[in-house]
Formats: structure tokens, C-alpha cells, sequence
């Protein structure tokens, strides 16, 4: 306050008062409505894209019998990619996570989950580039050592556990360990194939399934590790303390105590993985040769749904055949995340309510 | 003694799954540092001595190494037009091959390279010839270059490659269009955004009935939807729909000319918007939900309205979670290129959206982008050669760009939640 006696008179005045919390509640009742309008805009939004894509096929004319039969094809060419990488993404994802989760370091496990996500925001037409342009041209030679390395990898893992895991005491920093060791695999199996004068697998074209699988299980990677690594932790700490009380190594109790108690929670982030890949457009537009090509052959090219959208939609003109056909397209690949992933979140859902009650039964 | 051991069997399998992992994020970054940056490096010319006699002088390009074992390609002075000057040449065919110091190599301003030997005195004069003084880009004697030199050519090409607009159909020059769309779109995209996002995590943090579950379900949902679709939208719904109908109201004249009925900056910073709705909302909400409720209490008690706590209480404290949301739409809206495609960006723009000419934003304009340079240089360009290594010097800015937004997001995060740990005690 400053000495001017009028202004402190005014400043407490009962009128000054009363006004002022008018004031104050009418700039209340504003910003309520300012949020309120937002908040509709935003689920009109939301709400816009189901319905634009329903209202906009029109169906008092029909499609063409050839557009289902392109469709079948774009089907199966999207589901052919996803499958491949979940199959990538699946193992590795859950994996790292089942590591992170219950065997890693802390000092490690501090570097390990940034990383991750650093990787989950690598935008996928880098990954898509990385494909078409470095992978593509070494996979196309090196099918068969891919497939061997498949198999030699955790055959050899196994078996130098099985040899020396007992000795280890301290398995915190044991992936770094075995970075060696996978080097020199992959390091031997690529210059054995090397000596062969021609490749044994010869894929039908050098952007293919497989090819995309490699990408798009590289962008799912983080996704899958992220959402099982949730799940893991949702586990009551007193569970698996539980399991070693009663004399379990570490390794029983994540395979009698948390998988169990949280494998709905790695099924929804498997599904989830999926989900994203089956959505996914540019690694696919890149990587896959956009040729449309049905089956089931993972060495052959393929175009997805998402692809068709990206390469048909500029040049459609709106209300044709071509364009309702799209807007068909586009409204089945929704429908078909949103069930994997709505699926996804009922399992999600389920185990959180199952390990609360366990956690307050406890 | 059996269970230990099939244990120890397990956890190496588990652990070596994740050592893989974690192999293949370094060489993914590796690859995209090194390709990244390797075409701004001065390489060296070599001079090829075949068994038939003939000499050739040129740089050898790796980059179509596709399953070539017995063979390497070269890219000899390109005389008549950029790109048609490579050579495939059999390893049996060499007879030797050597790095000559006294090799001189121009890069002309229209993209092409020439290479030529001091001491031989025709190439000299052919050099001299063929190339006005204006028309030189640069001059190097690469093979001569030290460690120094080598860098100070390298930082000059980088700035060169930032700093100028493209050329020859986006094969050679700069990219700076593209990095100035990319940045004007991201931040339309936050003007847009970031009201919307707000505000509808304010009201989801207040409300709890049946339409903020209904909001919060459509939220959860958007958030898996493929991005492509979100093009779909913004095509049919915002290009055809709504520019559509402004062309039909305000700018009828200059129909069937779309001026906001095509593809533009505003409509693809819209379909971003959307797109990037679902993470600044969670993370807004997040922030929001960790300030201990005495706080609001506390303010509410004092006679603060709730609308004065909120602003002058709960945004203030709720900062760093507005900066993480920002930062990781920032992130996700740089790298997503499929919905783009849909909605305005194109190969070449003929003006930038941002000029000193009133309005100086121009958002019906088309734009350019550096995920869609990726695209286009690694798959649509005429020289492959060429177009792969710019490609991989798109990937590395961008990437730099989004891993930079990351970072700061993870360290803002973890300072956030230091603070609420000491608010909480």
C-alpha cells in the first residue's frame, strides 16, 4: 500500500470488494468455458476421424468386385510385415525387459532405458533408408547366414551358460560381457558365408518381407521393452522376495513368480508391437518394393495398406472410385490397430486390477 | 545343481538377447554418424591403371556396393551432364591403382565434378576450358590435403550443406528449405497444439464424469491410430473440407487455382496437431496429477478462486511437464513423414513459407521437409549415387535434431521428479 489514504480507502471498501469478486468469479466462469470449448474442439476432433472415414465412403454406390480382390492382397501384405516384425521385435523386446527388470545393474539399467527411448524417437523413414539402402543389398547374399545366425545365437548362449553361467556370481553387467561373444558369431558365420561361391537362399527380390520384418522389429524394439518392462515392475517387490525366502535362484523366480503374474501384461505388449508395426508406412513404403503380392512367402515382395494410402491418396481425386476405395482401406487398417490394440488394453487392464487386489490380499 | 544350471542357461540367453539389442542400437547410431557425415569429407582421388592401357582418374563411390565382390564403381569427370560418368570396372582388369598428389578436383556450381592431373598438361588446358571461373564451387587438390585442411573442407561443405538452398533437383546443394519447413511446420504445430493439449488436460484433471471418461478414452485410443490415417484426415477432412470451402467463399475468383484447397503448411500442421495431441495431454495430466494436492488445498484455503490456483499455482509448478510434452511432440511431429505426404509436402518448393513479404508466414504455401528429402533422395532421385549419401545426411541432421529434443525431455524429467521428491518431503 502506498501512503495515498484514497486508494487504501478504496481497496477496502466493501463495493471495491464485492466487485472485484464478481470479477474474479466472472474470469473464473471464462476460463471454465475457454477449457470446456477446448476440450470439445479437441474430442470433436478426436471423434472426426472415425466418422469422416465412415461417412465419406458413401455407400449408396458400390465398389467395384476388383477392389476387394486388391484389398485381400493388401491384407495379407500388411499382416505378412506385422507378423514379421513382431517376430523380430517380440523376443528381443521381452527379453531386454525380463533383463532390465529383474537381473540388471543399476548403473546399467540408468543407460539402458534412455537408450531405448532414444531409439523409439528415431523417426522411421531413417530406419526405412537404413533398410533400402544399406540392408537390402547385403541381405539379398546373406539370407541363409541371417537364418543361421538365428539359430546359432541363442544355441550358443544356452550352451555357454549351461558351460560357465555357475561361475558368474554377478550377472548385472553380463550383457556387455557377452558383446564379445556375439561379435565373434556373427563376425564367423558372415565369413563362412563369404567363402561359399553363391548364397544359398536367393530371396525372390531384394526388398522383401523379411526386410521389412528387420526394420520394423528395430522400430518395435523399444515399444515392446517399454510396455513388458511396466508390466514387470507392476509385480509386487514382496512376490519375488517371497520366491527367494523359499531358496529360488533368480532365474526361478521370474519364471515361477513374475512371468506368470505378469504375462498378460507381455501379451499386451507383444500385441501392442504389433499394432505399430501393422500401422506402420514408411519403413514399409521404403523397404518393401511395393509390389503387390499375396501369400505368405516372408523372401517376397509385398505392399501394405498403409503404403497403398501414402502412394494412392495425392493423386485420387476426391469422390472417386479410387478415392472410396482408399477411404475403405484406411478405415480397415483402423479398425484392425484399434482391435489389436483395444485387446491389447483389456489384457493391460486386467493384470492391473489382478496385482492390485494381490498386492492389498497381501 | 542341474536347476542352477539350466538357470545360469536362461539368464545368459536372456542376457545376450539384450546385449544384442543393445549392439544393434550402436550400430544403428554408428551406421548413421559415419554415413551420416562421411559425405561432407574430402575423399580421395584415384587413379585406376587398366590391364588394356586405359588410365582413369576419379573418386571411387562406395555407395552402391550392391553385392559386389569382384568389381568397384568410379565416377570419372563428368563432362557432359552430372551423373554420367561412372564407370564399373573389374578388380582382374586393374593393373595398378595409386592416389596422385598432384590431382586437382572441381565441383562445378551445376553439381558436376571434374578431375584432372596438374603435370599432365591436356587435362590441364581441358580444365581451363571447359569451366568459367564463375561456375566453380570448389577447388581442392584432395589427395594433397592434411589432417587440418581436410577438416577446414569439411566444416565448409557442412555449413554449404546447411546453409544454401538444393539444386539440380534436390541432388546437390543444401537443404535449407527443407530444414526451414521442417522447423516452421514443428512450431505451427506447438502454437496449435499446445492450448488445445492444455486445456484438455485441465479439464481432465478436474473432471471426472462420464464425458471426461469419454475424452480420456478417445485420448488413449488416438494415440494408437497409424499416423498415415491421421494423412487420410487431414486430406479429406482439412484440404478438401475445410480449404476447400475457404476457397469457396473467400478466394472463388481464383478458382479451380486452389489456394488453400491443396495441400499447405496450415493443414499439415493441423494433421500434426492431432497427431501429437495424446502426448502432450498425458504428459500435462502427469504433471498436473504429481502436485501434491495440499498445494491447491493450501491456495484454495487462502481464497484463491480455482482458476487463480491454476494460474498462479499449478501451470507455474506443472512447468517442466509443459516443456516435456512440448519437447516430445516437438519430437514425434519432426519424425513423422507418412502423414506429410498426404498433406503438402513436396520434392521441390518454388518459395519458402517464411520471406520477408508481408504476411511473411505463408501457410496455404506447399513446403519442404527434411524426413520427405530422405525419402525422396534414397528412392526417386536419377543418381542413386548421389542420392543415397544425401539422404544419409538428412537422416543424420534429423536425427540429431530429435535425439537432441529427447535428451533434453529425459533430463527435464528427471529434475522434474527430483523436485516433486523434495516438494513431498
Amino acid at each position: 500500500m502506498s501512503g495515498n489514504p484514497a486508494t487504501y480507502a478504496s481497496v477496502f471498501s466493501a463495493d471495491f470488494v464485492r466487485a472485484s469478486a464478481r470479477a474474479r468469479r466472472r474470469r473464473e466462469r471464462v476460463v471454465a468455458a475457454f477449457v470446456g470449448v477446448c476440450t470439445a474442439i479437441v474430442l470433436l476432433g478426436l471423434l472426426a476421424i472415425p466418422l469422416f472415414l465412415l461417412f465419406g465412403l458413401n455407400p449408396a454406390t458400390r465398389l467395384p468386385p476388383e477392389t476387394w480382390v486388391r484389398f485381400q492382397v493388401l491384407l495379407a501384405g500388411t499382416l505378412r510385415a506385422g507378423a514379421c516384425g513382431v517376430l523380430v521385435a517380440v523376443p528381443l523386446g521381452i527379453a531386454t525387459a525380463m533383463f532390465t527388470a529383474h537381473f540388471c545393474a543399476p548403473g546399467l539399467r540408468t543407460w539402458i532405458k534412455p537408450a531405448l527411448e532414444i531409439l523409439e524417437a528415431v523417426p522411421t523413414v531413417v530406419l526405412g533408408l537404413i533398410a533400402a539402402a544399406t540392408l537390402a543389398p547385403w541381405l539379398k547374399t546373406h539370407v541363409a547366414s541371417v537364418l543361421a545366425l538365428i539359430v546359432i545365437i541363442p544355441l550358443m548362449l544356452l550352451a555357454a551358460g549351461m558351460a560357465f553361467g555357475t561361475r558368474v556370481r554377478n550377472e548385472g553387467w553380463l550383457p556387455l560381457w557377452l558383446l564379445p561373444l556375439l561379435i565373434a558369431a556373427v563376425a564367423l558365420v558372415v565369413a563362412l558365408a563369404a567363402r561359399q561361391p553363391t548364397s544359398a537362399i536367393v530371396p525372390a527380390s531384394p526388398w522383401n518381407a523379411a526386410l521389412v520384418g528387420l526394420a520394423l522389429g528395430v522400430a518395435g524394439i523399444p515399444i515392446v521393452f517399454s510396455l513388458s518392462e511396466d508390466a514387470l515392475f507392476l509385480v509386487p517387490r514382496a512376490h519375488t522376495d517371497a520366491a527367494f525366502a523359499l531358496g529360488a535362484t533368480r532365474w526361478q523366480a521370474l519364471t515361477t513368480v513374475l512371468l506368470p503374474a505378469a504375462g498378460s501384461g507381455l501379451v499386451a505388449a507383444g500385441l501392442l508391437g504389433f499394432s505399430r508395426c501393422l500401422g506402420e508406412t514408411m519403413i514399409v513404403l521404403m523397404a518393401s518394393g511395393n509390389t503387390p503380392i499375396g501369400g505368405f512367402d516372408p523372401l517376397s515382395g509385398l505392399r501394405s495398406i498403409s503404403a497403398e494410402l501414402a502412394l494412392g491418396m495425392p493423386e485420387a481425386s476426391p469422390a472417386s472410385d479410387a478415392w472410396r476405395g482408399l477411404l475403405l482401406a484406411a478405415l480397415l487398417l483402423l479398425l484392425l490397430t484399434l482391435c489389436v490394440s483395444a485387446l491389447a488394453d483389456a489384457l493391460r487392464e486386467r493384470l492391473r486390477r489382478r496385482l492390485h487386489a494381490a498386492a492389498h490380499a497381501a | 545343481m542341474n536347476a542352477r544350471r539350466y538357470g545360469a542357461a536362461g539368464t545368459w540367453l536372456v542376457a545376450g538377447l539384450s546385449g544384442f539389442c543393445i549392439a544393434a542400437m550402436l550400430c544403428l547410431f554408428g551406421l548413421l554418424a559415419s554415413a551420416g557425415l562421411a559425405p561432407f569429407w574430402p575423399a580421395a582421388v584415384e587413379q585406376l591403371q587398366l590391364r588394356d592401357g586405359r588410365s582413369l582418374l576419379g573418386e571411387i563411390v562406395a555407395a552402391d556396393s550392391a553385392g559386389m565382390t569382384d568389381a568397384l564403381a568410379i565416377r570419372t569427370s563428368e563432362r557432359e551432364h552430372m551423373g554420367g560418368a561412372y564407370q564399373r570396372v573389374r578388380l582382374d582388369d586393374i593393373a595398378a591403382r595409386s592416389q596422385p598428389v598432384d590431382v586437382i578436383m572441381l565441383t562445378l556450381v551445376d553439381g558436376r565434378r571434374l578431375y584432372g592431373r596438374r603435370s599432365a598438361e591436356g587435362e590441364e588446358v581441358l580444365l581451363a576450358a571447359a569451366v568459367a571461373p564463375a561456375a566453380v564451387l570448389e577447388i581442392l587438390q584432395p589427395n594433397a590435403l592434411g589432417l587440418a585442411a581436410r577438416c577446414g573442407v569439411f566444416a565448409s561443405r557442412l555449413a554449404h550443406f546447411l546453409a544454401t538452398p538444393p539444386a539440380a533437383s534436390n541432388l546437390i546443394g543444401g537443404v535449407l528449405p527443407a530444414l526451414l519447413g521442417t522447423l516452421t511446420l514443428v512450431l505451427l504445430m506447438s502454437l496449435i497444439v499446445m492450448p488445445f493439449g492444455i486445456a484438455t488436460a485441465i479439464y481432465l484433471h478436474r473432471r471426472r464424469g462420464l464425458a471426461a471418461r469419454c475424452v480420456r478414452i478417445a485420448i488413449n485410443q488416438l494415440a494408437g491410430v497409424p499416423s498415415i490415417v491421421y494423412g487420410v484426415i487431414g486430406l479429406g477432412l482439412f484440404v478438401h473440407g475445410l480449404g476447400g470451402g475457404i476457397d469457396r467463399l473467400f478466394y472463388a475468383d481464383r478458382l479451380p487455382v486452389p489456394t488453400f484447397g491443396g495441400g499447405g503448411l496450415l493443414w499439415a500442421a493441423l494433421t500434426l496437431a492431432l497427431l501429437t495431441l495424446p502426448v502432450v495431454v498425458v504428459s500435462v495430466e502427469e504433471g498436473l496429477a504429481r502436485i501434491p494436492t495440499s498445494l491447491r488445498e493450501g491456495s484454495l484455503a487462502l481464497g484463491a478462486t480455482h482458476d487463480e490456483a491454476l494460474w498462479t499455482l499449478l501451470l507455474p509448478a506443472a512447468r517442466p511437464a509443459l516443456l516435456t510434452g512440448l519437447i516430445l511432440a516437438v519430437a514425434r511431429a519432426a519424425g513423422a513423414v507418412a502423414p506429410l505426404m498426404l498433406v503438402g509436402v513436396v520434392k521441390l518448393a518454388p518459395a519458402l513459407p517464411v520471406d520477408g513479404v508481408f504476411p511473411y508466414l505463408h501457410p496455404s504455401r506447399e513446403f519442404m521437409h527434411l524426413g520427405f528429402t530422405i525419402y525422396d533422395a534414397a528412392l526417386a532421385s536419377a543418381d542413386a549415387i548421389r542420392g543415397v549419401p544425401r539422404a544419409y545426411a538428412c537422416a543424420g541432421l534429423l536425427v540429431g535434431v530429435v535425439i537432441v529434443l529427447n535428451l533434453t525431455a529425459i533430463l527435464l524429467r528427471n529434475r522434474l521428479r527430483d523436485r516433486y521428491r523434495a516438494l513431498e518431503t
